[in-house]
């Protein structure tokens, strides 16, 4: 029975190092925060386990629901920027969606619960850890810059003009990391997919290359994600008649 | 009586962040102003008084929060923002160079408006040397930014040129430079002229019609 060792071990690990952690102060926080990854990630194995079991959409809708919270996170990364909800929500949508299906209509996973959601889940949550950089950089960015923005509106210039290098800003900030951790695969750690199948007995030569499709995957999605909310937030920064709001803190 | 530009009851407050509430501020008041063609009128006030709020406001950077503001005896709102200011030129008190040469600075409205322009032609009439021309504008000094900038803003061909403090930022010798150079463009160019500045002496050596900003309205300066 590896899973109940498994378990028993974490348990074991958590209450040893809250313990530890005590001389620190941080005791119990180390103690919540593991209590609660353990029965989230148990409660996430039971809805697989569900899934696997109902038909298809509803691992599609599971899915979504994944999309509107990592969009949502996103909006308040953005400050909460009025009127950015909903394209935080469409770009990651959309954006995963789109490197999604490839694996399924090339064959490359069997189009069944077991690998929609995981799939699915890794292009999400990545989607959402770039487009909250992106945006994060970019209204610090037109903030920072106002002075050049408005020199730009002054001269006549359309808003989406007047931040277009702003806006250049915010996507290459956001996929640093996606390029440093691209350049370093492989040297530095075993990605995540790959590690869970090699644990579970898949081929190296395999193992490898549906990392590092997935993680093609994942840069592109992200790189698709920021961009399109970016492109489409613009709007959120300017009043009606091009103004750039004053009320960005 | 060609009245160019005309500015009635015009109030506008801003919000200030005090201790993480906002406060409302009133920086004009009820403010009327009337600007000929070809007019230059100088605008003095303490610092603080709303002279650049008052620009801003002009060229639709901000909006007012009553009264109206007519250009051409036209509501500014009913222009396209983007061909307001087109027409309404602005130069800011500390200059901003965009990315690129002096070239590219000069060339911006030329680009946006699908306009076609003599570019050494403007430089000279600047007095933007022919070598700093390709020359990235980044380096150049603020005297110099400044010029481009004025420059740059005349490339669109403006009715109207709001001017804060153009010359603020540069020492006595640029300064003179910056003046002179600005006279004789609004002249050359029958240019209405708002020209915001905090020096008296400046004011009565552009020798215009001098109003100064004081509790939210225009008054008639008298020396
Ligand atoms: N975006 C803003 N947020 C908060 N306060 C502002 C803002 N813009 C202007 N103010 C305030 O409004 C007042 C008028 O500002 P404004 O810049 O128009 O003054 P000014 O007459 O141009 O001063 P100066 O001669 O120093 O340039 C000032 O008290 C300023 O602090
Ligand atoms: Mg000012």
């Amino acid at each position: 029975m590896p899973e109940i060792l498994a378990l028993a071990l974490t348990v074991l690990l958590v209450v040893l190092t809250a313990a530890y952690a005590r001389r620190f102060g941080i005791g119990k926080e180390i103690s919540l925060a593991g209590t609660r990854a353990l029965i989230q990630v148990l409660i996430l194995a039971s809805i697989i386990l569900l899934l696997f079991k109902l038909p298809i959409y509803w691992s599609a809708l599971v899915l979504i629901a994944m999309a509107a919270i990592a969009g949502h996170t996103t909006y308040s990364r953005s400050g909460k920027l009025e009127g950015s909800l909903p394209p935080a929500i469409f770009s990651i949508a959309s954006a995963s969606a789109l490197l999604l299906v490839p694996f399924f209509l090339l064959g490359i996973f069997p189009f069944e619960p077991r690998y929609v959601v995981p799939t699915g889940s890794i292009l999400i949550g990545n989607a959402m850890n770039v487009s909250s950089l992106a945006i994060d950089r970019y209204r610090g960015e037109i903030k920072n810059r106002r002075a050049e923005v408005e020199a730009y509106l002054a001269l006549g210039a359309n808003p989406e003009l007047a931040v277009s290098a702003c806006l250049k800003q915010g996507i290459l900030s956001s996929l640093i990391p996606s390029i440093d951790n691209m350049k370093n695969l492989g040297l530095v750690w075993i990605p995540g997919v790959m590690t869970g199948m090699l644990l579970s007995g898949a081929d190296p030569i395999e193992a490898a290359s549906i990392q590092i499709v997935i993680f093609a995957a994942i840069v592109a999605a992200g790189f698709i994600a920021s961009s399109l909310l970016l492109h489409y937030s613009t709007d959120s920064f300017f009043t009606k008649a091009a103004q750039l709001r004053e009320d960005l803190d | 009586m060609n009245v160019h530009l005309e500015l009635k009851n015009v109030s506008k407050a801003i919000l200030r962040k005090v201790n993480n509430t906002r406060v409302k501020i009133q920086i004009l008041s009820n403010l009327d102003l009337q600007v000929q063609k070809g007019e230059l009128v100088t605008v003095m006030g303490a610092s603080g008084s709303g002279k650049t709020t008052l620009l801003r406001l002009i060229n639709r950077l901000s909006e007012i929060d009553s009264g109206i503001i007519l250009l051409n005896g036209k509501d500014i709102r009913d222009y396209d923002p983007m061909e307001l200011r087109r027409k309404v030129g602005m130069v800011f008190q500390v200059p901003v160079v965009f990315k690129g040469s002096v070239r590219d600075n000069l060339a911006f409205g030329m680009r946006l408006w699908g306009d076609d322009m003599d570019l050494e032609a403007l430089a000279l009439e600047a007095a933007i040397p022919g070598n700093l021309l390709d020359a990235d504008a980044g380096q150049l000094s603020v005297g110099e930014k400044q010029r481009v900038c004025i420059a740059r803003a005349l490339a669109n061909r403006p009715e109207v040129l709001l001017l804060d403090e153009p010359t603020s930022s540069l020492d006595a010798v640029s300064a003179e430079k910056v003046e002179t150079l600005l006279l004789r463009l609004g002249r050359e160019r029958n240019l209405t002229m708002l020209w915001v500045t905090h020096e008296r002496e400046q004011a009565l050596r552009i020798s215009g019609r001098i109003l100064t900003l004081k509790d939210g309205r225009l008054e008639e300066y008298h020396a």
